[in-house]
């Protein structure tokens, strides 16, 4: 099956290393992803009301572009273009009017790009193009043991805290990750890195999401109230995989250390950065200049501890 | 704030079911919603009362409530809810309505430049794509 690798706008520019290392860590892995061509962006959510459906044209666009470019699934790392790409499909295949609306727009548009040099007509795009998360990549096509294997418990002795946050698990009707309430996806990648996966009871709340934009109080507090939770447990990082949850937790620490007197920092890290490093990757091709709570001494430590034979 | 009669209450109860396609009628009031919503602390109106004024067709009260603007999708609510409801696609009808109704609750100069440049670009798309007309 050839699936084509899709970062998306926030991972060429505000999440560089969560591409980098995605990339990265898929070469230490003996495997390939192709970044698909030409790419345009997913429009980050999805429609709920049944007026404003022209938000669906970004990812029926984007997917029959993948399916031309020969492509038979897309791959992605950022939560929102995970669950609008894949909600979209869902909606295009049940959803007949909304299906033939966006075809018949997205057939005209294709019409009118170029009139000295006429693209292929439209093909119509029925959701047929399955969209995975890295993380299923990962345990499906690379698999957990092997991950396992070429990882040798580098990373034992580390606390991790794992972070899923909103878009990779809810609506669970439709996007059918895990379960909702009690994911284990991202704890079992973990454990194939041998690192001491904590029980964190914050794992699947909502980090503000865009509130920290709009509301910046009311997301802080959400954010400080998922930290607390792992320094509570006496974690070493918290991990995740969205850019945006990246943010709201990691940014905002100097925020919430002047809100909450008692508070005390704790590095974020992308779940392919510890992928990277657990496969030996050294620290500094891991983009840790780009966070705001410095991860730099935990990471050399633990790249420090990891047995010879694994590092590259 | 006008006064609507029964028949233009039942109207837009009937349009607010129709364009966030939940069946707000099912709702009986348990209150998960709201339990579980990581930014009911910051409404006015808690998710299950947003869904009761709702099926009252109380249109006037909820474009004007600053809930639908705490609301970040995090579908917490929709998971929770034991007739399947989804109270955020039901916000985001009501926002769609103020829209429509009142002036804008949210621009482009509602954030600064500064935010502007230093937040991801998911966190712009998608705030614009909720919150703005």
């Amino acid at each position: 099956m050839k699936v084509g690798y899709y970062p998306g706008c926030t991972l060429k520019g505000k999440a560089k290393s969560l591409d980098e290392t995605t990339r990265h860590a898929v070469e230490l892995l003996g495997s390939s992803l192709t970044e698909i061509e030409d790419w345009t962006c997913c429009g980050a959510t999805t429609p709920l009301s049944e007026t404003r459906i022209a938000n669906l044209i970004a990812q029926t666009r984007l997917l029959a572009k993948t399916r031309d470019a020969g492509y038979d699934a897309i791959v992605t790392t950022c939560p929102f273009c995970f669950s609008t790409l894949r909600r979209a499909n869902l909606t295009l295949q049940n959803d007949e009017i909304k299906r033939k609306r966006m075809n018949t727009y997205l057939a005209e548009d294709r019409r009118l790009r170029d009139y000295e040099d006429p693209p292929p007509d439209w093909i119509d795009y029925e959701g047929e193009t399955p969209v995975l998360h890295m993380l299923e990549w990962f345990r499906d096509t690379i698999g957990f043991e092997y991950i396992a294997r070429s990882c040798g418990k580098s990373l034992s002795g580390l606390k991790v805290a794992p972070f899923y946050g909103c878009q990779l698990l809810r609506p669970a009707d439709e996007l059918a990750l895990c379960d909702p309430e009690d994911p284990h996806i991202f704890e079992d990648f973990l454990n194939a890195l041998g690192a001491d996966v904590l029980n964190f009871p914050a794992r699947i709340d909502c980090c503000g999401s865009y509130l920290s934009v709009a509301r910046p109080q009311a997301a802080l507090r959400a954010g400080h109230r998922i930290l607390e939770a792992a320094n509570k447990l006496g974690a070493d990082a918290v991990v995740v995989t969205c850019p945006l949850c990246f943010y709201n937790l990691d940014e905002f620490q100097p925020k919430m250390q002047e809100q909450y007197p008692e508070f005390h920092n704790i590095p974020i890290l992308y779940f392919t950065q510890l992928l990277a490093l657990a496969l030996g990757a050294s620290p500094d091709t891991l983009g840790l200049e780009s966070h705001t709570v410095d991860p730099t001494e935990l990471v050399r430590r633990v790249h420090e501890s990891i047995p010879r034979e694994v590092t590259a | 704030m006008e006064i609507l009669s029964p028949i233009e209450r039942r109207e837009a109860a009937r349009r607010l079911t129709e364009l966030s396609k939940q069946n707000i009628a099912l709702c009986l009031q348990c209150g998960k919603c709201t339990s579980g919503c990581p930014f009911a602390v910051d409404m006015d109106l808690m998710p299950h009362q947003l869904v009761h004024l709702a099926q009252l067709g109380a249109i006037a009260e909820l474009i004007r409530c600053e809930s639908i603007w705490y609301c970040a999708t995090c579908f917490t609510c929709e998971s929770r809810c034991p007739v399947e409801i989804d109270i955020a696609a039901l916000a985001e009808a009501i926002r769609l309505i103020a829209h429509g109704e009142l002036d804008e609750r949210f621009g482009p100069d509602s954030i600064s430049d500064e935010v502007a440049r230093n937040a991801p670009q998911q966190a712009l798309v998608s705030l614009y794509r909720k919150f703005a007309k």
